[in-house]
């Protein structure tokens, strides 16, 4: 039987009540052993770069060799097979077509591969295609990708960042900036991470699709903040949470929009990643879908359980807050003694029937998830915390 | 504000972009045609030339190579938002591929761009075909006599000089065609001078001399002898000797000592400029070139584009004439001045002056800077002033030379010459399996995220599901026009950007909703709740997306190549989803609201949160399922 204290229906509402914040000790360690995992890995594993970046060799046969035609597909087949023959993780790119008519020839790029192997290789081809050997040339193929854009996608990121948090200290505060900030660093941390631990090759696409991580990781960020700064607007005023269960309570508001909007944007990249790697094995759609899949997911999840964390943690510094949150709790002691379990007075007016649902034990604390407001009818938002309207 | 009028305005939107895609930006052909975007290299192949690059005869180094290649890369995309590729191959070869038929667009990419600031120190007729067979001149001279002709006519006749093409256009018999002749002769001392400390050179070229020397014969002994051009116009045979120079290849012309090169009459301008490219590139030897029709020879380069800081092209108001205007670095700019300097005091026994009253014009002499670039001279103004600000490049530019010439010099030079292959068809990396599996993707998702919203969102599902389609109705008419326009190519990094921002997308309708919801939850009529949840939404989406915007702004600036490319596709379909949600679903949900519908958990799915859970089951076990 469904009631209204299923975890779905509190989640529809926004009355999930998870304790996120609360628990930010625990957050703060996970993500420390994320993080030392990754960097370790980074050193360790190192990353498995693709063609475009590390050079490879090239292969080309010609498309007519006396009388015969051979096809791409045939081609990209004999090469891939024989490349892996001698390499079994070795990427292959797709065969190319060059020229026409008579001169012309298709050209297959795989990764880097010694003397020997390449004269394995070839001979492979050869005898795969019937062709003779010496029609397959073989060459040497420096990085596509090079330096150049690298640098330059890194002097982008390193220019938008610094831009970036100037619009977060301006629009929000720099405290703000500074907790999404993190919460970017360690997506990138952690999608790098995955990459270097499982090995996943690190190709051109792979950076596209990191650079991508970036806006939206921060994208999702800033929606769960601007929920934040809405919930403590003038929370000093009042003295009915500290700032950390504000914050919470925001989190848990925005829990359903951050799941929703997860899942609305993880599938369609899981799609692409489905269609690129279930169908059609290695390329460009895999390593596009598999680094977006990996980074978004992870954004989404750190935009809950650290952005969060981390903003009230150091909004628990600020000295107007920390004698805010002790003002709270000093007068939530006092209170404790005489009121029953059951909710705090000042509230009573505003239950709903999830209010009813036995909530934190002890009651005094307003558990996360609570509405400051959730009249069924008429009035609105009379008993909001002061300041919360606009 | 009336949302009738928001949708009359993204109506015009349509209609305006839509007039754009058929009928602007050339666009031509059938109705379809006008409707193909620019599809990039990895999927629909392209156009592959290679160049083979060698640095003074030998195989360049690493790090050359690596320069050389990026500025090929700067220049390749400075014709667009194309995304080449430039690779490396084996230790001397660079392989550009371009989307499309580009042949054309490949042609001047691998030019080294050396900008030399040379004096003009002598000149000379090109002659060759007369020198070499003056007696049957007629039916030889249209032939080699060609560049010649065409060339001197841009020679400013004012100058009095005799020189007229005879030689070459009138194929008459005796004609000497010497060019700027007597004017010229005295200048025979000036080579000699630089002739005499011959610049040391490499074994490389001392076998190729060696080479030319027994192919020529007793010839090469004649040119050794020579101390200044051969006068053809006394002696119309005194060309003769030298008659076997003149089957030489720009490479062998190229091995000779530029004194030799010049003074040797049978070396014909054709041949000069068939020499490999960077032949005349060295600062510190004089050369000689080809400028209207004449050979000149030309000093060592005192001024080099490296002292340039900034060329832009301009067009000058006066005169009607696209020009290259140059600001010198600090260092660049001492040099020029100095140059100019010598230029415009020259007195008249100096062999500049004597050159630059041969080409001369009525008035006052000065001595005549050449701008070299490459093995051509582009102009060699006379210096009028001492030059100490900006300068300017005049020739014969229109305004596409001059700003090739300008991202040129901006993008430095190629510390490597190439010689180029020819252009071929290259099929596509990527290809129509996934092209195909991208777009298979891109439905997918939509269809995703179209159940998922229909599912949770019921009707307002219809609201998201329309406009994302037109969304993607807005971003494929930009994507043609623009394709057209500034050459934005769609690759299928491109396509996952634009399946990554559908998300993106859908997820602003999330936003507006859960805050629909939540002020319906707190006891608001729809009528009164759309408005409010619009307002408080409206600021988060427009902070969330100045994010992305920022993002895809500073990667396009900053970046180059595919990142660019996914950058402007980030950029075009955020800007795109803030208009559909500006002018599309706002407008939408405010006609909504007043609907009697819209509460009704069948229809909407808000008005669940106004019930006890109790009496609405089977909502919430399927909430459970989301």
């Amino acid at each position: 039987m469904a009631n209204s204290s299923s975890l779905a229906n509190r989640l529809y509402r926004g009355e999930a009540n998870i304790n996120i914040v609360g628990r930010r000790k625990m957050w703060f360690t996970i993500a420390g052993v994320l993080v030392l995992i990754a960097i370790g890995s980074f050193f360790i594993r190192t990353f498995h770069l693709g063609i475009e970046f590390a050079g490879g060799s090239e292969f080309s046969v010609p498309a007519q060799v006396a009388g015969k035609t051979i096809t791409q597909d045939a081609v990209y087949d004999a090469v891939r097979t024989a490349v892996h023959a001698v390499e079994p993780n070795a990427q292959v790119n797709a065969a190319q077509q060059v020229g026409a008519g008579a001169e012309a020839n298709f050209k297959v790029r795989s990764a880097a591969l010694t003397a020997t192997e390449m004269s394995d290789v070839k001979q492979a081809i050869a005898t795969d295609l019937g062709v003779a050997e010496s029609d397959i040339s073989d060459q040497q193929v420096s990085s596509a990708w090079g330096g150049a854009v690298i640098n330059k996608a890194l002097l982008g990121l390193a220019i938008f960042l610094v831009l970036v948090t100037a619009y977060l200290v301006v629009s929000f505060e720099w405290r703000m900036a500074a907790a999404a900030l993190a919460s970017l660093v360690l997506d990138l941390l952690i999608t790098a991470g995955v990459y270097s631990l499982v090995g996943f090759e690190v190709t051109p696409y792979t950076v596209i699709g990191f650079l991508t991580i970036l806006g939206y990781a921060l994208y999702d960020v800033v929606v769960v903040f601007d929920k934040v700064r809405e919930n403590t607007r003038g929370i000093t005023a009042g003295s009915t949470r500290t700032y950390a269960e504000a914050t919470n309570l925001a989190v848990n508001q925005t829990l359903m929009r951050s799941l929703n909007t997860g899942l609305v944007a993880l599938l369609p990249v899981g799609g692409v990643l489905f269609i690129g790697a279930g169908l059609l094995g290695a390329g460009t759609l895999k390593d596009l879908g598999l680094v977006l899949f990996v980074g978004m997911g992870v954004g989404v999840i750190s935009s809950i359980v650290f952005a969060a964390p981390v903003l009230s943690y150091l909004k628990d510094q600020e000295p107007k807050i920390k004698s805010h949150n002790a003002r709270v709790l000093a007068r939530r002691a006092q209170r404790s003694d005489d009121v029953a379990a059951g909710g705090e007075r000042t509230r009573s007016g505003n239950r709903t029937a999830s209010d009813e649902v036995p909530a934190f034990a002890g009651g005094t604390t307003p558990r996360p998830g609570a509405r400051p407001v959730a009249k069924r009818q008429g009035g609105g938002a009379g008993n909001r915390p002061g300041g919360k309207r606009r | 504000m009336h949302p009738g009028r928001q949708l009359g305005v993204l109506g015009l939107v349509f209609v305006v972009l839509y007039l754009l895609v058929f009928f602007a930006a050339g666009a031509s052909g059938s109705w379809k045609q006008r409707l193909e975007p620019k599809l990039g290299l990895d999927l629909i192949g392209g156009t592959q030339a290679t160049y083979i690059a060698s640095q003074q005869g030998a195989p360049p180094n690493k790090e050359d190579m690596e320069t050389a290649r990026e500025i090929i890369e700067q220049r390749v995309n400075a014709l667009g938002v194309s995304e080449a590729e430039v690779v490396i191959q084996s230790d001397n070869t660079i392989v550009v591929s371009l989307a499309g038929k580009a042949e054309e667009q490949l042609k001047s990419l691998a030019q080294a761009a050396n900008m030399r600031f040379r004096l003009l120190t002598a000149v000379t007729g090109d002659v060759s075909s007369v020198a070499v067979d003056p007696p049957s001149a007629a039916p030889s001279a249209p032939a080699s006599g060609a560049p010649a002709a065409s060339g001197s006519p841009s020679v400013k006749p004012s100058s009095g000089a005799p020189k007229a093409s005879t030689g070459g256009q009138g194929g008459g018999a005796e004609a000497p065609s010497p060019s700027v002749t007597p004017s010229a002769e005295p200048s025979a001392a000036a080579p000699s001078a630089s002739a005499a400390a011959p610049a040391p050179v490499t074994a490389d070229i001392k076998a190729q001399r060696e080479a030319v020397a027994k192919k020529v014969g007793a010839a090469w002994a004649a040119a050794e002898k020579l101390t200044g051009p051969v006068d053809l116009t006394t002696d119309p045979t005194a060309g003769l000797p030298f008659k076997a120079f003149a089957s030489l290849t720009g490479a062998e012309v190229n091995a000779l000592d530029p004194a030799m090169q010049f003074n040797v009459p049978t070396i014909s301008c054709k041949q000069l400029d068939q020499r490999p490219n960077g032949s005349i590139d060295d600062v510190n030897s004089t050369v000689v070139a080809c400028y209207n029709g004449a050979k000149v020879q030309l000093d060592k380069a005192e001024v080099v584009g490296d002292d340039i800081s900034q060329a832009a092209p301009q067009l000058d108001s006066t005169t009607g004439q696209w020009v290259v205007s140059l600001d010198f670095k600090s260092e660049g700019q001492k040099k020029w001045a100095e140059l100019t300097r010598k230029a415009f005091n020259a007195g008249a026994t100096e062999p500049c002056y004597i050159a630059a009253s041969a080409f001369g014009s009525s008035g006052e002499t000065h001595c005549s800077v050449a701008v070299v670039l490459d093995k051509e001279v582009i102009s060699a103004p006379q210096i009028q002033a001492v030059l100490t600000g900006q300068s300017q490049i005049t020739g014969d530019f229109d305004a596409v030379s001059a700003k090739k010439l300008a991202d040129q010099l901006n993008f430095g030079a190629i510390p490597v010459t190439f010689q180029a292959g020819p252009a071929q068809t290259i099929t596509a990396t990527v290809g129509d399996q996934q092209l195909e599996a991208g777009l298979l993707a891109a439905a997918i998702g939509l269809g995703l995220v179209a159940i998922y919203a229909f599912f949770y969102y019921r009707m307002l599902g219809l609201v998201i599901f329309l406009s994302l389609g037109l969304s993607a109705l807005l971003t494929f008419g930009a994507l043609v026009f623009l394709g057209r326009s500034i050459g934005f190519t769609l690759t299928l990094a491109g396509i996952v950007g634009f399946i990554v921002s559908l998300g993106v997308a859908a997820d602003s309708f999330v936003i507006y909703f859960e805050r629909l919801k939540d002020e319906i939850h707190e006891g608001r009529s729809p009528r009164s709740a759309v408005p409010r949840a619009w307002q408080r939404a409206k600021r988060t989406i427009l902070s969330a997306n100045a994010i992305t915007i920022m993002c895809a702004v500073v990667l396009y600036i900053v970046s180059i190549g595919q990142v660019q490319g996914l950058a402007f596709a980030l950029g075009l379909s955020t800007v795109l989803d803030l208009l559909v949600v500006f002018l599309f679903r706002h407008p939408i949900m405010t006609v909504l609201a007043s609907t009697k519908a819209f509460l009704s958990p069948r229809v909407s799915g808000l008005g669940r949160v106004l019930r006890s859970s109790q009496t609405e089951e089977p909502v919430s076990s399927r909430v459970k399922e989301a």
